[in-house]
């Protein structure tokens, strides 16, 4: 095999241009929502073949050891060819977390079957009262002999209708700080006392989903780290998150839908549609020009700090205001629900709604915003 | 004099009190959104039976003159009915039925005119030919669009040119080539072929040009009860919902953006309700009422778009779900924002028409 980090720049690309033209399935390209794991399945097979399901992941564990610039340089490749996202939470989330954090046999149990696709991984964090305010949930762990017995809800889970397992934030102790009786468990899906329910979104799509836990026991060695220090462990790859939320992907792809409207809609010979496109094209393009000094930190080695957050906020506004320009000058055929004339590219409706949660997810706008002020610019309160 | 005036005035509005409160029988506020969830996406997305009611309640042809069977009343009156259905988000399609009525009684068509008075028909004109135009070309056989809920319909006017004057045309839904697209709030959108029909009107060109104005302004009046209510909604959201163990509605930023948003629907309230007045107004300048109803549905579309947006995003993620009603305000200001112009289109004519008011 190739050391892939010891390419130039120009011809790793190259190099993933040609394995993505000769292998990833035509028909899967840019989906018009989230792919469950059984339409990924093909593409997720070509992964595994080729050694490319963890790009991130150090070689010893199965993974390719790309350092941060080439992984920055596989996403942008992926996203230029339209390459739909997989159920990745094993590899993006729990991999990186148990190479760090994880015992020796909880690597050996859980990494290789990551990579060969047998487990499928959703992320258990949020709940119905503990959306913004994560620290506050309320899902319990209570230690029984060998096993934890777990009680409690999560919601938004993604896609767990697809996933065999789940790492959850569990409530562990109740006496101390909110975010110190928190802990890191993995919970075998097919568990006695596990329900999922799908939840339909504002997309009519079936994304996320609530999961119930009812008394299930999960062995004890299914904890990661120490108990009560859940928390601290989730948060160190929140940074990840925020970079990932913040690449200009989702607005670089709305701005080319927004021309191809516009030229549908012949609207592009009117100056004050100019100035407000021309607009939005700067601020994609300074976006990338912001997004590249986050990538340089990681190139050089150094983690990130708290002002990621201006990358996660600035681009899901960009997003949905390219796609509110979007029903603006589609006429009546903002309000259709499928795309108009048959053509998934021009379908202002439907990005417009796809928009709506990426101000939500990830860290709300109004969280991002708080940690700027706080945690950035240190104003007082 | 001006007691007089003043009592006229209070006397006005206590009529449109009247009006408003007869809503809430057929379109409470708040509304029965079971009702609403159950005509999703089912054609031909509203219930005929309601539609009687609102026949019998006089509201389709409540801006129609009463020696033609109508209600006589003014827009002021109309768009309070508008109002309160679409803070019920009631489907009917009362807008698209008073424009056909509107019609159909300056055709002097008097069979067609008092079924879709009563509510016993639908008709629904089919004067658009493009997106996001408020104007009719009237091009013989060219398809028609985004016929509001048209797979209820039981006949449609089809505007066509002929010569200088723009005749128009009875044709009964039966037989009619008619293609259906599902909407965002759940409704229809149609596209007809027309083919020949009865001629009812020589030239509607002048009459077809205010209805479809009183049109733009009624939906301008529908959005804003959408947005009154998803707004209604999002203050209780924002006063029960706790995190970090306060209600969110506590946090400033928060705050400040609700009282934002307030201004918008204040506006919006305010835009629609004068222009109502001055379209009630008898010699009132053709130049003046354009304005005035392009610039209560700029701002009603703007606003209505806002408000539900921000809805969405106070409610954090049930916000995104289905299940949430809140998104169906969203959704039915999707629809209804562009329908007889969007935004941009009533902007460039304010400006065109407020220029000739000045000249």
């Amino acid at each position: 095999m190739t050391d892939l980090n010891a390419l130039s720049d120009a011809d790793f690309r190259a190099e993933v241009r040609r394995f993505l033209e000769a292998e990833y399935p035509p028909g899967l390209r840019n989906p018009p929502h989230r792919l469950h794991m059984d339409e990924g399945r093909p593409w997720f097979e070509k992964l595994k073949a080729r050694g490319w399901v963890a790009p991130g992941w150090p070689r010893e564990h199965g993974g390719l050891g790309l350092d941060a610039a080439k992984q920055i340089a596989l996403i942008e490749e992926y996203e230029r060819h339209g390459v739909a996202r997989l159920p990745d939470h094993g590899v993006i989330m729990l991999g990186p977390l148990l190479i760090r954090f994880g015992t020796e046999e909880q690597r050996q149990r859980f990494l290789p079957k990551i990579l060969s696709g047998e487990h499928v991984w959703c992320q258990g964090y949020s709940e119905p009262g503990a959306g913004s305010d994560l620290a506050s949930l309320r899902t319990e762990a209570v230690l029984e002999g060998d096993h934890y017995v777990v009680n409690g809800q999560k919601i938004w889970t993604t896609l767990a209708t697809d996933a065999n397992w789940i790492f959850c934030l569990v409530r562990t102790d109740k006496s101390g700080k909110k975010q110190e009786g928190i802990s890191f468990l993995l919970i075998d899906m097919t568990s006695p006392g596990v329900t999922v329910r799908p939840i339909i979104n504002l997309g009519l799509h079936d994304e996320f989903c609530e999961v119930f836990f009812d008394n299930v026991r999960v062995p004890r060695e299914n904890l990661v780290g120490e108990p009560n220090k859940g928390w601290s462990m989730a948060k160190a790859l929140l940074g990840f998150e925020r970079i990932f939320l913040g690449s200009p992907r989702q607005s670089g792809y709305a701005l080319g839908r927004l021309k191809l409207l516009a030229e549908r809609m012949g609207v592009f010979d009117d100056p004050d549609f100019q100035d407000r496109y021309t607009r939005l094209r700067l601020d994609l393009a300074d976006h990338k020009a912001l997004y590249e000094t986050f990538v340089a930190v990681l190139r050089r080695g150094e983690t990130l700090g708290p002002d990621v957050s201006m990358l996660k906020l600035h681009q899901s506004e960009l997003f949905q205001r390219i796609t509110e320009l979007m029903l603006e000058i589609a006429g009546e055929n903002a309000g259709l629900l499928e795309p108009m004339e048959g053509n998934r590219d021009l379908h202002p409706a439907g990005q417009f709604i796809e928009a709506r949660p990426t101000t939500i997810y990830g860290g709300s706008s109004e969280i991002q915003r708080g940690i700027l002020a706080k945690n950035v610019l240190e104003l007082p309160g | 004099m001006s007691e007089a005036l003043d009592a006229m005035v209070a006397e006005r509005a206590e009529s449109i009190r009247m009006i408003r409160d007869s809503a809430a029988g057929i379109a409470p506020r708040g509304g029965d959104r079971k009702r609403v969830r159950a005509l999703r996406f089912q054609p031909p997305g509203f219930d005929r039976g309601v539609w009687q009611q609102i026949g019998e309640q006089g509201w389709i042809g409540l801006h129609v003159p009463e020696e033609q069977g109508g209600a006589g009343l003014g827009l002021s009156e109309f768009c309070a009915i508008a109002e309160e259905m679409g803070a019920a988000l009631a489907s009917e399609p009362l807008v698209p039925g008073a424009l056909s009525a509107a019609l159909l009684a300056a055709a002097g068509a008097e069979a067609p005119l008092a079924k879709l008075l009563a509510g016993e028909s639908y008709v629904v004109t089919a004067w658009q030919e493009a997106p996001g135009v408020l104007e009719a070309p009237g091009n013989e056989g060219a398809p028609r669009r985004f016929l509001p809920l048209a797979g209820g319909a039981d006949a449609f006017l089809v505007p066509v040119r002929e010569g200088g004057k723009l005749a128009l045309y009875l044709q009964p839904a039966e037989g009619a080539d008619l293609t259906l697209e599902k909407t965002q709030d759940g409704g229809f959108f149609g596209t007809l072929r027309p083919q020949g029909g009865e001629r009812v009107l020589e030239d509607a060109a002048a009459v077809l040009e205010v209805a479809l104005d009183e049109a733009a302004l009624g939906t301008a009046a529908y959005l804003l009860g959408v947005m009154d209510q998803a707004f209604a909604l999002t203050l209780d959201y924002l006063r029960t919902r706790q995190q970090f163990n306060r209600p969110i509605g506590s946090f400033q930023a928060l705050q400040h953006r609700a009282a934002d948003l307030k201004i918008q629907l204040a506006l919006s309230r305010a835009s629609v309700e004068s222009a109502a007045a001055l379209l009630d107004t008898p010699g009132a300048p053709q130049a003046m009422r354009r304005a005035a109803v392009s610039r209560a549905k700029a701002r009603a579309s703007e606003a209505a778009m806002l408000i539900t947006r921000q809805a969405i995003q106070l409610h954090g993620g049930i916000g995104y779900t289905d299940e949430a009603d809140i998104g169906l305000y969203l959704r039915k200001a999707m629809v209804m924002a562009n329908q007889f112009g969007p935004a941009a289109l009533h902007r460039r004519r304010f400006a065109d028409e407020a220029r000739e008011e000045e000249a």
